[in-house]
């Protein structure tokens, strides 16, 4: 799909509708990427209104990829590609305390979160779409984790799992070493508390992860 | 008891008033010496028959209900060899000013103290004159700030 839509000559539509776009000021043309000039307070509108993230996509309006990302983003394409990416998640078993017991309980044949589409990760972390931090962080170990979150290849989720993760936990306000929760570091989606979290706890954070990514905008 | 009872009173025929206390208690066991002496009484324990350290531990004195301007320095010494003294645990103790935080080492006397007083060492800043290696054990590389178990530490929390 992606190489039908970069082809961009073959494309024979005439440029209107969708291709000239009045930004602020200046009128742009949207006929090559390189004409495409975005003033400051334009920027910081789009930023205002649809977050940083999504900003970057949605100001670019003349470039082939907001054309794809726009196809993409009806509702029966986004379906059907958000639930391919659904059912395999590779998680991280990243041990940074008392709660990767937990979390090898949970992935055991007793629960069997492989029903989900959750299956531990053996073998490179570079291969695995989701981040289990599992309890305390502490400064040290703050900066490994950040650099297995940069490792890991798009699309990536990132799943606190503890109260330490999420707010310090017994460690909060009070500790010169441990990070009062993980969102300091890497972008965290679903959040499961817990002193440890159990099985079923932590399933039901799967399940909500599942239903963030059925959900999500491209 | 009685062989334990021996050693702390010949101590302190020994030394005299620089033994500053003495505590025999049926699970605390605690003599504190003077600075200057300290050495001469870890060598003492050690003839005696306390031939390791099970741990060096500081208390930051400057939070109590009565404060003292000072960082006590315990060491919990042992025996492996004596039969005697096998469950005994013999704490020696000494208080150092706050302002300046410096006693001896006493790795050459226990070896087994070194890693300990590495530890008292980034924790509380005491500063052991003649330990071999004496750098940070456990805080990360960048900590720049004041050591953290001293009583006036204030942690950063979350901003």
């Amino acid at each position: 799909m992606y190489c039908a839509w970069h082809a961009g000559s073959s494309w024979g539509r005439p440029k209107t509708g969708l291709f000239n776009v009045t930004l602020g000021s200046s009128k742009v043309v949207l006929d090559s990427i390189t004409s495409v000039t975005v003033p400051k307070a334009e920027e910081r509108e789009a930023i205002r209104r649809f977050g940083l993230g999504k900003a970057v996509k949605v100001e670019r309006r003349g470039e082939v990829n907001f054309v794809v990302q726009w196809i993409r983003n009806r509702s029966l394409i986004r379906y059907i590609v958000n639930w391919g990416k659904l059912s395999s998640i590779f998680p991280v078993h990243l041990t940074t305390a008392c709660c990767s017991v937990e979390y090898a309980g949970t992935v055991g044949s007793r629960y069997d979160p492989e029903r989900f589409g959750i299956l531990n990760a053996v073998g490179s972390l570079r291969q695995s779409d989701l981040l289990l931090v599992e309890g305390t962080v502490t400064a040290k170990m703050a900066q490994r984790v950040r650099v297995i979150y940069d490792q890991m290849p798009d699309p990536k989720w990132v799943i606190a799992m503890g109260a330490c993760a999420i707010s310090g936990g017994l460690y909060a306000k009070d500790s010169y070493n441990v990070i009062q929760g993980i969102d300091d570091i890497v972008p965290v989606d679903v959040y499961v508390p817990g002193c440890p979290p159990r099985p079923e706890t932590l399933i039901h954070g799967f399940v909500l992860l599942r239903d963030k990514i059925l959900n999500e905008r491209l | 008891m009685s062989k334990v009872q021996s050693i702390i009173d010949e101590m302190r025929k020994l030394f005299g008033d620089r033994v500053k206390s003495v505590i025999v208690d049926r699970k605390i066991l605690k003599v504190e010496v003077d600075r200057s002496i300290v050495v001469e009484a870890a060598r003492f324990l050690k003839e005696k028959g306390f031939d390791h350290v099970k741990g060096v531990t500081g208390v930051d004195l400057i939070a109590l209900t009565k404060p003292e301007n000072a960082i006590e320095v315990i060491y919990h010494a042992g025996s492996y060899a004596d039969e005697e003294l096998k469950g005994t645990v013999l704490s020696l103790s000494v208080k150092l000013p706050r302002d300046e935080p410096e006693m001896p080492s006493l790795t050459q006397v226990w070896r087994s103290a070194e890693y300990h007083e590495r530890e008292t060492f980034e924790m509380l800043g005491v500063r052991f004159a003649g330990h071999p290696d004496l750098r940070r054990l456990l805080l990360p590389e960048w900590y720049s700030d004041i050591p953290p178990l001293r009583k006036d530490f204030k942690p950063a929390g979350r901003v």
